[in-house]
């Protein structure tokens, strides 16, 4: 850029200090700590080196929030995707201008709430006495139904509600996508013998490769920050069945034991796990 | 092989009728183009016979068979579009592959058909390629061959040399007739251009406002157009009109128009005392004749452009209020402001009635 004036330096620098300072110093600090034995309970302590991390390994509650956040990451990115495809199939194929419209408008709905009023209403949507949700089961059998409580189904009830959030809102983006497609292609499959589902499997799909990608990154990244609906509907639990890494680094850090380097050394591990996976997985994907 | 029937086809959106009770026949073998204006309805007529557009009324029947109901896939056309529709996200082999795979086709068979059709079509080099690594005109082969491969009973062209530079759509045209003279089979291609559909046609269904204008042998529509639109539509350069009113002297028909007067046969046309007709005349028809100036027959002005075609000239002149066009050998064009006369023989003037618009001449002139 050959920018003749200094202006827009004068602008940009201000913000990107300030966010400078809230991204790294935090980041500096959590390693920094992640290297001694702090503890909230003590303002001291000492340099311990890689100890926390050792201890990390043996910990075998951090070994089932890896699980569990693995876990996670792969049932709600696949969900929100295959929901997303469905639906947008759905509506190119059955829905008019008109409905579509209306139908984009109420499926950005709930990613339009914020995470913690959704975790809320759902929730409240899952209780086993007053749930909605789990009403017709009670009113049929008599007993009440607890998703959340119950070790088998408490995860997949948490990721239903992220899929809900951002299945309908990828759902509108796939749809807006396949109206971006020259229809002509589609019309060349239609007389080369192609059945509607080949269509969209071996045309339409595969000419969305790269946005579908991006989709998929996307939401791996969002997915890591499931925190607050899995704080609000779970806290991790039963047991830690639904503790993921940070909602472990969390309890660890703020709410159990206030082991403050414990926690970071955690937070620097997925930090660095996490960039070293997606720059992998972004390098072999790339189209 | 296959005969194409559509007997009172109709094409409407919502109220608008864009097709209005469409008739023909095509035979088997035929290549047959549909010519016409853009917005004429002639895209849209072939899409209905493809199955991409649903048919409002009337029939069309491919082989004997009623195609209405029948999806695209089930009624053995193959198409080619004007920008190619290829894949974008497979190789040439692939794209060509694509209908024979879904026909559950076998393998080495689809292997041996493709080398036959890239064969043809010199297409070998590029088959491990993507369609945007190809030109144009290599892009629109493999369409070709993407539609050959599956030997329909039709091939529908839907203007697929409009997005060719002229050079390589006069070589992809030949390449289209060579192609159909050794596969014959039923085509029916769409064109708003005249010098595809004059040496391409078997037959041309030239059309306007969603109806047939005239159904003809290209020398037909030619030598003999039925309408007025037909006549100023076919040729280049257009041929010239002008307004004369019809008057019987003797065995003959007096035309007078403004600053012009023909003498016809009364055998050639069929015209009633008084009538208004608009006299058609082509450029190529008018004959320079520098000493009939004034007489019978022919028209005179002062040259007002010339126009360098290179084996001739196109001269541009007024009569009356009419700017007239006469095609001259380039060697002997005149200059601009210079008078010119040309005289114009009786059997290259066509007539029509000004209200109607249809040609007056008699079906055995």
């Amino acid at each position: 850029m050959t920018s003749r004036t200094r202006l827009p330096a004068v602008f940009l620098a201000p913000p990107l200090l300030i966010l400078a300072v809230l991204a790294f110093v935090p980041t500096a600090y959590a390693i920094y700590i992640s290297f001694r034995n702090r503890e909230l309970s003590r303002p001291d302590g000492s340099f311990v080196g890689l100890a926390n991390y050792i201890d990390l390994f043996s910990d075998r509650r951090f070994v089932n929030a890896i699980g569990v956040s693995l876990t996670w990451e792969l049932v709600t990115v696949t969900l929100t995707l295959l929901v997303a495809i469905v639906l947008g199939i759905l509506m190119f194929e059955f829905a008019s201008a008109r409905q579509r419209a209306v139908l984009t408008l109420i499926f950005l709905v709930p990613v339009i709430l914020p995470r913690v009023s959704a975790a809320f209403v759902w929730k409240f949507a899952f209780h086993p006495l007053y749930g909605i949700v789990t009403y017709p089961y009670k009113a049929i059998t008599g007993q009440p139904l607890d998703l959340l409580s119950n070790p088998a189904t408490a995860l997949m009830t948490v990721a239903l509600v992220d899929v809900w959030q951002w299945g309908l809102f990828f759902g509108v983006i796939v749809l807006k996508l396949l109206e971006t497609l020259p229809p002509q292609p589609f019309e060349a499959a239609r007389l080369d013998h192609a059945r509607p589902w080949q269509i969209y499997l071996y045309v339409a799909l595969p000419m969305l490769k790269a946005p579908l990608i991006s989709l998929t990154f996307i939401k791996m990244i969002e997915s890591l920050r499931a925190f607050d609906l899995i704080y609000v509907m779970t806290r991790g639990g039963p047991g830690i069945v639904t503790e993921t890494l940070d909602m472990y680094a969390f309890s660890q850090g703020f709410i159990e034991s206030g082991r403050i380097s414990y926690a970071s050394s955690m937070a620097v591990l997925m930090m660095v796990a996490t960039t070293v996976i997606f720059t992998v997985i972004w390098k072999r994907v790339k189209p | 092989m296959a005969n194409i029937v559509c007997s009172h086809v109709d094409k409407a959106y919502g109220a608008v009728n864009v097709i209005r009770d469409f008739n023909l026949e095509i035979d088997d073998h035929e290549f047959v183009v549909f010519l016409g204006p853009s917005g004429c309805g002639k895209s849209t007529l072939l899409r209905m016979i493809a199955g991409l557009e649903e048919i409002s009324g009337g029939t069309v029947s491919i082989a004997g068979r009623t195609v209405n109901d029948l999806e695209p896939r089930d009624r053995g056309v193959a198409m080619v579009f004007q920008n190619y529709a290829l894949y974008p996200h497979m190789t040439i082999h692939d794209n060509i592959a694509f209908g024979l795979k879904r026909m559950k086709v076998d393998k080495s068979e689809i292997e041996s058909r493709i080398k036959t059709v890239a064969g043809t079509l010199g297409l070998e080099p590029y088959l491990s390629r993507k369609p945007t690594e190809l030109s144009g005109g290599q892009q629109q082969r493999v369409a070709i061959a993407r539609a050959m491969i599956k030997t329909p009973r039709v091939f529908l062209f839907d203007e697929p040399l409009s997005n060719l530079d002229a050079k390589l759509r006069n070589h992809m045209r030949v390449e289209i007739a060579r192609l159909h003279q050794s596969l014959k089979t039923t085509t029916i291609y769409v064109t708003h251009d005249q010098l595809e559909a004059m040496t391409l046609a078997d037959r041309i269904v030239l059309m306007k406002g969603g109806a047939i204008e005239q159904v003809g042998t290209p020398a037909e529509i030619y030598e003999r157009p039925r309408t007025l639109f037909v006549a100023g539509f076919i040729g280049t350069p257009n041929m010239n009109f002008l307004d004369v009113t019809a008057r019987a002297d003797g065995d003959t028909w007096l035309l007078d128009g403004d600053g012009v007067r023909f003498r016809v046969s009364r055998e050639r046309f069929e015209i009633t005392e008084g009538q208004g007709l608009t006299l058609g005349v082509r450029p190529s028809a008018l004959s320079a004749s520098p000493d009939a100036r004034g007489g019978e027959n022919t028209l005179a002005g002062v040259t007002d452009l010339v126009e360098f075609h290179g084996d001739s000239a196109l001269i541009s002149f007024r009569v009356g209020g009419k700017e007239i066009g006469a095609l001259v050998p380039a060697a002997s064009r005149p200059m601009r402001d210079a008078p010119v006369c040309f005289s114009v023989s009786g059997e290259n003037l066509h007539a029509f009635d000004r209200t109607t618009g249809l040609s007056v001449l008699r079906n055995s002139a």
